[in-house]
């Protein structure tokens, strides 16, 4: 993860470098960040936080995290994603109930008279999650003073606009700005590995 | 001359620890303990405490000195938000209490932003109660000094801890250790370690001023001599609260209602006068649940005459 960082106070821009990182990795979502741009000037006060993500988030299908089998009348799964875990055996009792669902070792769970193609199709987590999570962790390293946000969301890049005064337009064209810049920068990296 | 001590072991043989400070002449400050820890601040003649140091280690502890010992100290925070808790805040306490401090940690309501942050009155009548205040603000050095307001009215002394060292503020507080800011980790490298050695230190030095301070017009009586009466005190007996007697440099918190017990307690004899008479007692800003004892200097007991 690159992380570049601009601003008039050379303490506070090291500072929340340092701070980016230990909360994006509290977060879980280090692995999917690419790039971090960061613009803090406290004398406005106005910080701006630009993060690309590794890939556009997208939504996360039962058979994305598990390998299934019918034996019978039940279905068998076993969990090759733990990450997911949590999210598996709620969808499933959410569809089968409590009852019907088995979960025999960690990672092996038994489903009475499952079907295999509708929990295979199953959504466990959507593209949106991911981006939320990211985004409650840029938020969670913005200074807690600075209340007025603004959020800019665009395929793989995410760019949040704090503030303590009124969100002006003079601000949020600040904010775009940085936002076009790594797009632009994004396009031309992108334009480049493809020749 | 008296020094204070700390004896840090388990609770084995622990009574006969408890009986050699009490044939030695000396006074126990604060014992707590957790499971079979036993953490015993003492204060001891100075001629005994190789004597001392020879039993705490026979009997499986060690000592260390507590430069911090009978004080209370307030480590706060500009919220409780999880932007500012618990790191650093917790760690400099915990330095805190290594050193013999009683702490507490204190978020303001709104002590957060550059042009925003406030305190109430409450607040600073609360932080007044104690010995010393440690105020840790954040990382970026235009916000630390647009937030001296905070605490250039608290009457207590300030120590100021930062991440850039602020400008013009030196007449606003007691002492300033920049270099930890706001951060997501505890304090455990060597640097870190350093740092909360600098911010102990500065605490030290500040109560050593303030206790220089008092030493020129004494207390009519010391605080652990009021400790030992109050011990004795039924309903602080009972008290279920960790530590429900803490020392202060110029008295007590108690930790009963004032409403209830404030009779009683004024009536109790100290070298022939009444409590109530060589103190102000009055109830804790917090809530009632504590009351606050402020021993009369010997100036003021004489103007009281």
């Amino acid at each position: 993860m690159y992380i570049e960082v601009t601003g008039t106070d050379i303490y506070g821009n090291d500072a929340y470098k340092e701070l980016f990182k230990g909360i994006i990795s509290d977060s879980g979502t280090a692995g999917s960040i690419e790039k971090v741009k960061m613009s803090m000037d406290p004398s406005t006060p106005l910080f701006i936080i630009s993060v690309i993500m590794k890939s556009k988030p997208e939504s996360k299908r039962m058979i994305d995290a598990v390998s299934i089998r019918t034996e019978g009348k039940d279905v068998h799964l076993t969990i090759t994603d733990e990450n997911y875990a949590p999210q598996i055996t709620s969808a499933l009792w959410r569809m089968y109930g409590r009852d019907k669902v088995e979960q025999q070792t960690r990672f092996d769970v038994k489903i009475e008279n499952g079907d295999e193609d509708r929990i295979s199709e199953t959504e466990i987590a959507s593209g949106d999650d991911a981006k939320q999570e990211v985004i409650g962790a840029m938020w969670r390293i913005l200074p807690e003073g600075i209340k007025a946000r603004y959020n800019i969301s665009e395929g793989r890049i995410i760019t949040i606009a704090a503030t303590e005064e009124i969100m002006t337009q003079p601000l949020k064209d600040k904010a775009q700005k940085m936002h076009n810049e790594v797009k632009d920068n994004l396009s031309a990296q992108e334009a480049e590995e493809n020749v | 001359m008296y020094e204070v001590l700390m004896y840090d072991g388990g609770i084995y043989r622990s009574n006969e620890l408890l009986e050699m400070i009490e044939d030695v002449g000396g006074v126990v400050l604060q014992k707590t303990r957790s499971a079979q820890m036993f953490t015993v601040t003492m204060s001891i003649p100075g001629e005994d405490r190789e004597a001392m140091e020879r039993m705490c280690t026979s009997i499986g502890g060690m000592v260390r000195n507590v430069p911090l010992a009978g004080t209370e100290i307030a480590v706060i925070g500009p919220t409780l938000g999880r932007h500012h808790m618990p790191h650093p805040v917790c760690d400099i306490a915990e330095a805190l209490r290594e050193a013999g401090a009683i702490t507490v940690v204190m978020g303001l309501a709104r002590g957060r932003g550059k042009a925003t942050s406030q305190i109430s009155m409450e607040e600073m009548d609360i932080i007044n109660e104690y010995d010393a205040a440690v105020f840790m603000l954040g990382n970026f050095k235009s916000c630390v000094e647009a937030k001296k307001h905070l605490f250039e009215k608290i009457k207590v002394p300030v120590i100021l801890v930062s991440g850039p060292r602020p400008d013009g503020l030196d007449e606003c507080c007691e002492a300033i250790v920049h270099g930890v800011g706001r951060r997501t980790e505890r304090m455990r490298t060597p640097e870190d370690m350093k740092k909360l050695e600098e911010i102990s230190e500065s605490v030290e030095k500040v109560i050593k001023e303030k206790k220089m301070a008092i030493d020129e017009d004494p207390l009519f009586v010391h605080p652990a001599e009021i400790k030992q009466l109050l011990e004795e005190y039924e309903p602080l007996k009972e008290c279920l609260r960790p530590a429900p007697i803490v020392m202060h440099l110029d008295g007590l918190r108690v930790k009963v209602s004032k409403k209830d017990n404030i009779e009683n307690i004024s009536e109790m004899n100290v070298y022939g006068k009444k409590l109530g008479e060589i103190a102000k007692i009055s109830e804790s800003r917090i809530n009632d649940s504590s009351m606050l004892i402020r021993i009369m200097t010997r100036s003021e007991m004489e103007d009281s005459v």
